[in-house]
């Protein structure tokens, strides 16, 4: 039996493990569990053959990363329901962060302009910035939602309309953000990030290893506040009517 | 001198806040058709209509916070749409039903927008909304609803505003502080301030407004 077969056997084993506690404990998330793991298999199967062929044809490469970035749009969209164009607004929140910042570390050096180095910096970056702008994103729209009167007060005031939502602009950011400060803060004492662990099994140097997570660990910081806050003023302006009105937002 | 050719047109202003014909829909829904109100200066006019049939939506049309999509809507004859929105919420204050409280203190409250208001302003704010000057210091967000109501009336006549709208301002209130109020804003109105109370308050409107409006 091939090293491979038996991690994935392994890994399924304690998705079974999952699914089993899971209907132990009554929490109705078997299937959810199980579907999610059989997911994994086939994208993860299905996204192995697709990465080999990128290492073999570079040009698909940018084919590869703009399916991603397709795909974290659609995902943090959904989780945008209320919001106007939720799908195209998300991907402009996260592509444009995700992959400037992809573009600078491959043009200062930081990692080689190759498929094999730019994809996955491209996918960390592009999760990253879909977490932050999904969680941002819905704070801001919960917050519109429950916070009318509040808002509403501050136009009564005389503030503008942008003045008025600042409050809530900011306490978004911050929650997007707080994943990211986290998983820096504590990279090495409670977590050893993918980057990390992958280049270490890959057989590169734990010196080298470090290097890069960290390159990427505070690339991620930018890039989340960036898409965040970018996110943030495509809400603002689907939200700001003329006349310094806020218009209503319904959250599911 | 009059220019041959463009003759003075004569305009009747009405003083005041005056809509007519405002219709409003709100997420699909007709929340308001052909509503018309006065807000005259230097008298208290009671907006009475039952629960549900937009007095709420009315007012914050009047400060332009909805839309109307028929209808017009004049401060001292000037259509509100020609008026920039911040100087137009300086003008015609609105409290709300529930009135949201912004962080800090009571007097931050009422500074906010108007950092020069200096505390002789500030105490002449809480006085007119019957409130002792020992509230500037209070956190605004741990106050009860009557009070919540009062520094929310406070708030807005630190702008100093021609016309005051009051949605529901007794709702939260006993008898003796909804009296009180009305007291408060009968004085208002004898020092020139338009003042609008919706209400379904009948007994508070036929004690303390001037005139009413009705809405269908």
């Amino acid at each position: 039996m091939s090293e491979s077969l038996l991690r994935v056997i392994a890994g399924v084993g304690f998705a079974g493990l999952a699914a089993g506690l899971a209907y132990w404990l009554r929490l109705g998330l078997s299937r959810e569990i199980l579907v999610a793991a059989a997911r994994a298999v086939v994208q993860l199967a299905v996204v192995g053959a697709a990465i080999a062929l990128v290492f073999e044809v570079e040009a698909l490469a940018f084919v590869f990363v703009a399916v991603m970035a397709a795909t974290a749009g659609l995902t943090a969209g959904q989780r945008l329901g209320a919001l106007p164009n939720a799908r195209v607004r998300a991907l402009a929140a996260i592509a444009l962060p995700a992959l400037g910042a992809t573009a600078v570390l491959l043009a200062v050096g930081a990692f080689d302009a190759t498929p094999r180095a730019a994809v996955p910096t491209a996918g960390i970056l592009i999760g990253g910035a879909m977490a932050a702008t999904t969680l941002a994103g819905r704070q801001l729209l919960a917050a519109l939602a429950d916070e009318t009167g509040e808002v509403e007060a501050r136009l009564c005031l005389g503030d503008d309309a942008r003045t008025a939502l600042a409050p809530a602009v900011r306490r978004a950011l911050r929650t997007g953000l707080i994943p990211a400060i986290d998983q820096t803060r504590s990279v090495g004492l409670v977590t050893l990030p993918g980057t990390f662990v992958g280049l270490v099994l890959g057989g590169a140097s734990a010196e080298e290893a470090a290097a890069t997570q960290l390159v990427v660990l505070l690339a991620l910081l930018a890039v989340e506040l960036a898409a965040a806050a970018l996110l943030a003023e495509l809400v603002q302006r689907a939200v700001i009517a003329p006349g310094e009105r806020v218009r209503a937002v319904a959250v599911e | 001198m009059i220019t041959a050719g463009l003759a003075p047109r004569v305009v009747a202003v009405e003083p005041g806040l005056a809509a007519l014909g405002i219709t409003v829909t709100l997420a699909g829904r007709r929340v308001l058709e052909a509503a018309a109100l006065a807000v005259p200066p230097g008298a208290v006019t009671a907006l009475l209509a039952p629960s549900g049939a937009g007095k709420s939506t009315l007012l914050r049309a009047c400060v332009r916070l909805v839309e109307h999509e028929a209808g017009t809507i004049t401060l001292d004859g000037t259509d509100v749409g020609d008026l920039d929105a911040r100087t137009l919420r300086r003008r015609v204050g609105l409290v709300a039903q529930t009135p949201a409280m912004l962080p800090g203190s009571v007097a931050d409250n009422l500074r906010h927008g108007v950092e020069d208001l200096g505390e002789d302003g500030l105490r002449d704010a809480l006085a007119a909304a019957d409130l002792d000057p020992s509230f500037a210091a209070r956190e605004a967000r741990r106050l009860s609803g009557g009070e919540r109501a009062r520094v929310a009336l406070a708030r807005a006549l630190t702008r100093a505003p021609q016309v005051l709208l009051l949605d529901e301002p007794t709702a939260a209130l006993d008898a003796d502080s909804a009296a009180r109020i009305g007291a408060t804003l009968r004085g208002l109105a004898g020092r020139g301030l338009g003042i609008c109370v919706a209400t379904h308050d009948l007994e508070f409107a036929a004690a303390w407004s001037d005139r009413e409006a009705r809405l269908a």
